[in-house]
């Protein structure tokens, strides 16, 4: 599997409008739910919420990753969203987050697409990717950016 | 050059446990150190760590939010935090191995 197996450019937003952690939770989810990956909106809430409830998944370095496997995804995606006035994630690191990955995957199923997100979480800790990120000026230049796998 | 092997896991395995690996791996190429990261992540184990990875090692850190069995780390000064710390502070994990001030850990068992 390849990341483009798990993101498409209808589940890239550049411009994220959230101003609270919850709303850019919200934001990322009906991406999902707009492509018909999420069945329950509520449900899939639910398990991402019950993840965050363990220890807030913004890990710093301007990124948060809230995910879950829920029974609510029908197919293993990735939604990318952006802000960049940043958005208060109880990071780590107590910095805003501007770049945000919700990762859905379902309860059951494969695991060839966990190879694609953990070269994802690295390739994430490199600040020259980070920046690459940040200055995409279109939903083609970041999914290009996503897509190009090391 | 040094070696130090880690250990990297959180609970649900697929994000935090690379990153965490990835700033370990990272910044013992900054300091000169050579670092072998076990990922316990939904995948499975991945890079398991020998015993001469161990053997060879002068210490190991576990960045991990789940339990992990240490009886193979016995005698070894072993730095043991929560995953995060792994993503924040690769380098003061590093380092306080480095200066030498870490205790052997010694396995009991349950």
């Amino acid at each position: 599997m390849v990341m483009k197996e798990l993101i498409n450019l209808s589940l890239i937003n550049l411009t994220l409008k959230a101003k609270t952690k919850q709303d850019a939770i919200e934001e990322l989810a009906t991406l999902l739910l707009d492509q018909d990956i999420v069945d329950d909106f509520k449900g899939f809430l639910d398990d991402i919420y019950a993840r965050e409830a363990i220890f807030s998944t913004g890990i710093g370095y301007g990124i948060a990753i809230p995910h879950a496997k829920s029974k609510h995804v029908k197919k293993p995606s990735v939604a990318f969203a952006r802000s960049d006035e940043g958005v208060w994630f109880d990071a780590m690191d107590s910095k805003n987050a501007n770049l945000f990955f919700m990762i859905a995957m379902p309860e059951d199923g494969t695991n060839a697409h966990l190879k694609v997100l953990a070269m994802l979480s690295r390739k994430l800790m490199h600040e020259s990717f980070r920046e690459a990120l940040l200055e995409a000026k279109t939903n083609e230049e970041a999914l290009a950016l996503l897509e190009t796998m090391s | 050059m040094k070696k130090i092997v880690c250990v990297t896991a959180c609970p649900t395995g697929i994000a935090h446990t690379y990153m965490a690996a990835e700033m370990l791996e990272n910044a013992g190429k900054s300091l000169g150190v050579t670092i072998t990261c076990e990922t316990n992540g939904s995948i499975g184990v991945e890079n398991r760590l020998t015993t001469q990875d161990i053997d060879e090692s002068i210490g190991v850190i576990i960045a991990s939010d789940i339990r992990i069995d240490k009886k193979r780390f016995h005698g070894k000064p072993l730095i043991e935090v929560p995953i995060y710390k792994g993503i924040q502070e690769p380098f003061k994990l590093i380092q306080t191995l480095l200066d030498g001030h870490v205790k052997p850990y010694q396995y009991h068992e349950d």
